[in-house]
């Protein structure tokens, strides 16, 4: 099994490198942060006996993932998981980020999905299943005021794998969609749900259960996976109430975490 | 003069362990996490020791590359000011953490502070603590009895449980030191751990959330004041003769865990080899490419 992790040096792609490793997948690991792979590689290759390719790619410019699938096709290497896991968010409102952030968070959390995703399936390897896990989040579910931007890519591409699955199920192509709450991936990630106080433990995700539930779930071929009991409970109460309240009441909420977490 | 290393010295036990060793006389070199907060301690330990000769350091021990560049700073010191000698290593940097976390290496975040870092960071330091006949001192805990190293799953990746994780990374400290002892006393470098006992310090509430935050806002109220454990490091760092014994708190020595055998010291020296990729004690040249 050789996994292709785009986003490998952040907190959740190392959590699932890591957990591929255990499982003795081979590991090709992309990310903008080269020093970050190096690093990782190495922390890998000591614990865990799997083959560990790295290479540093920023993946929203198409000639530079022209570049990585040129080397891949070089080297005679074929995949057979995908995690897409690339993406993020600047922090700020709408109207005190600039334009080009705003573009960029969309580049990042759907161009680089939509590339790489493009590309492997010419380089899936031939005659077996292909697996691919689109990161979403549990925002994909929500209108989210302060984070617009960020939760409407991630209902792109919720709602684009889950049609996308279907277009490929007769290819043996199996697509999961991940719908995450809070992760402990950074110090600020940390501090930030700390700031969210109660709600934000209940709805944050232990990272090794999830990543390694989330590998289970695509290799039988599920197609959507938001873990956590209260995240699914959030899920189905947003889906019951209009829309427009929904955004009402999360603006409330953000703003109230987000004056505590800048006090901080 | 005798010089010693500390790291986590920015606040709690290591802050302390400053004090006292610098009221003793001794030279001391600080490792904090942050330039700001080793400055902040360098400067409050000039106001109380203005004759005293303090240094500080500072790099996130969670790295490797920083704790490369960091030996490589303490040795280029050593060799300049004490002429390449060191007496004592005070590995006390540790953390606590709630959710499973990875350093930028993949390695779980309590494992690489409170074990690797420690690990690495004496392997890197050892030409000078053999020509110092040195003594390394490791801050373990009480709450590494009644555990047993999770062989099978040392990062906690099946279902992290922090305390566990907390607990395992001090058993770890222990073996170390057996460990240390085992294959370097012949050299004239003995290795303790130390109980500091239970003290009021913010290890538990740094970037924790939920219950651990909960637990220790409560618990390290009933803790003593930091300078209380710092008088057994600077005993043993002081003292003209070396205790056998591996294990000191403060009523003296006391008996560790029976966890603490030469088979288990022997897997986790190994183990942290391999997780680390070297040889210990000796030095690479430093990897250009993962300095970040």
């Amino acid at each position: 099994m050789f996994v292709l992790i785009t986003g490998a040096a952040g907190g959740l792609g190392r959590a699932f490198a890591v957990e591929c490793a255990k499982r003795g997948y081979d590991l090709y690991l992309t990310d903008i942060n080269d020093a970050g792979l190096a690093l990782l590689k190495r922390g890998i290759t000591g614990a865990y006996p799997v083959r560990v390719i790295t290479r540093g790619c920023d993946l929203t410019k198409g000639d530079e993932v022209e570049a990585l699938f040129d080397d891949v096709r070089q080297y005679g290497i074929t995949f057979d998981m995908l995690l897409n896991v690339a993406g993020g968010d600047l922090e700020g409102g709408f109207y005190d980020r600039g334009a080009d952030n705003l573009v960029k968070i969309v580049q990042v959390n759907v161009e680089t999905a939509l590339r790489v995703t493009r590309q492997v399936l010419d380089h899936r390897t031939p005659n077996g299943p292909l697996y691919i896990v689109f990161v979403s989040s549990l925002a994909s579910f929500y209108p989210m005021p302060l984070k617009a931007t960020y939760a409407a890519s991630k209902t792109f591409l919720r709602e684009f794998a889950c049609a996308l699955r279907q277009e490929l199920r007769g290819q043996g192509v199996k697509i999961l969609t991940l719908c995450p709450g809070g992760l402990m991936t950074t110090p600020e990630a940390a501090s930030g749900i700390a700031a969210q106080g109660f709600w934000g433990d209940m709805t944050t995700n232990p990272l090794e259960r999830m990543t390694r539930r989330t590998i289970n779930r695509v290799l039988k071929d599920r197609s959507l996976y938001v873990p956590g009991f209260v995240n699914r409970l959030f899920r189905f109460a947003g889906a019951l109430v209009p829309k427009p309240v929904v955004a009402r009441l999360l603006h409330a909420r953000w703003q109230s975490a987000q004056k505590e977490w800048l006090k901080i | 003069m005798k010089t010693v290393i500390v790291t986590g010295a920015t606040s709690g036990i290591g802050f302390a362990v400053c004090e006292a060793l610098l009221g003793a006389g001794c030279r001391v070199i600080g490792i904090g996490r942050t330039g700001e907060r080793a400055a902040e301690a360098l400067e409050k330990l000039r106001r109380s020791f203005p004759a005293a000769d303090c240094t500080f350091y500072h790099g996130d021990l969670m790295l490797t590359s920083d704790v490369r560049r960091l030996a490589a700073e303490l040795r280029r010191d050593l060799d300049e000011r004490c002429g390449g000698r060191l007496d004592a290593l005070v590995l006390n940097a540790g953390c606590v953490r709630s959710w499973y976390m990875t350093t930028p290496e993949g390695f779980e975040q309590q494992f690489a502070l409170n074990h690797l870092s420690g690990f690495l960071l004496t392997s890197e330091l050892l030409p000078h603590l053999t020509a110092g006949r040195g003594m390394v001192l490791i801050t373990s805990s009480q709450s590494h009895k009644m555990m047993k190293v999770n062989w099978d799953d040392i990062f906690f990746q099946k279902r992290y449980r922090p305390l566990m994780a907390y607990k395992q990374s001090k058993l770890c400290n222990m073996l170390f030191a057996r460990a240390l002892n085992d294959r370097y006393a012949d050299k004239g470098i003995r290795a303790y751990g130390i109980d500091p006992g239970l003290v009021h310090t913010e290890i538990g509430c740094k970037n924790t959330g939920g219950i651990v935050n909960f637990v220790w806002e409560r618990r390290k109220k009933h803790g003593v004041d930091p300078s209380v454990p710092a008088q057994i490091y600077a005993g043993l760092i002081t003292r003209e003769t070396r205790p056998y014994g591996l294990y000191f708190g403060i009523r003296g020595e006391a008996p560790c865990s029976r966890q603490v055998t030469q088979e288990n010291a022997d897997r986790l020296f190994q183990l942290s080899e391999k997780l680390l990729n070297i040889e210990f004690g000796v030095q690479k040249e430093a990897d250009t490419a993962c300095l970040s």
